[in-house]
């Protein structure tokens, strides 16, 4: 188990896996902002590099 | 951001978070998750309250907790969390409201030296309607984040 100061200070993080957030993956949890995401892409698509 | 976060449970696949604010207010569960969009490698980033009582997330809450900078420092680790594993990933981000896309634009801001060590930034220009390179002290409706290739 990592301490708050070795959680603080890393920049690649320490991830903790729980099985419980499995059946949250394939669920859509904030519809109206993934909706929002899709129009606004699909009026002004990416920038010019990609 | 070299800030004091909390720590994050993910799923295996690295989409979903989940991490418990600690303020005023109590703990508050929040979960935060990377959404394929309509666009081939672009994902959208949300997060929000997740509500026990009604078993349902709300990310329009104002939750005060006190605790404004740690939540959002969380958030950002976890954008290092799924870059890591979607090394070809672009994340899309906006606020649920104005006043939240301009607390992001400000957490950017804040930390853009270091941030762009690492990562593209981009800002949907309000008004041009298109994506730039992020800009500091410019107004941005949205954002992208990839990784910057390592030569």
């Amino acid at each position: 188990m990592k301490n708050i100061d070795q959680i603080n200070s890393s920049k690649v993080p320490i991830i903790v896996f729980d099985e419980k957030l499995e059946k949250l993956r394939d669920k859509i949890l904030f519809p109206e902002k993934l909706k929002k995401a899709n129009e606004m892409l699909a009026k002004v698509g990416l920038p010019n590099k990609h | 951001m070299n800030y004091p976060k909390y720590l994050y449970r993910s799923e295996n696949h690295y989409k979903v978070y989940e991490f418990i604010s600690e303020g005023k207010n109590g703990s508050i569960k929040k979960l935060v998750q990377y959404s394929e969009t309509g666009t081939k490698n672009i994902y959208n980033l949300a997060f929000g309250d997740y509500d026990e009582e009604n078993k349902n997330i709300n990310d329009l809450t104002i939750t005060n907790n006190g605790d404004s900078l740690k939540v959002l420092a969380t958030v950002a680790s976890t954008v290092y969390a799924f870059l890591e594993n979607y090394p070809d990933a672009m994340i899309f981000a906006t606020g649920s409201t104005s006043v939240r896309t301009r607390l992001y634009r400000m957490g950017i801001t804040n930390n853009l030296a270091e941030i762009s060590n690492d990562f593209n930034v981009y800002g949907l220009s309000i008004i041009n309607q298109s994506w730039e390179d992020f800009i500091a002290g410019e107004d941005y409706e949205a954002f992208l984040i990839n990784k910057k290739e390592k030569i």
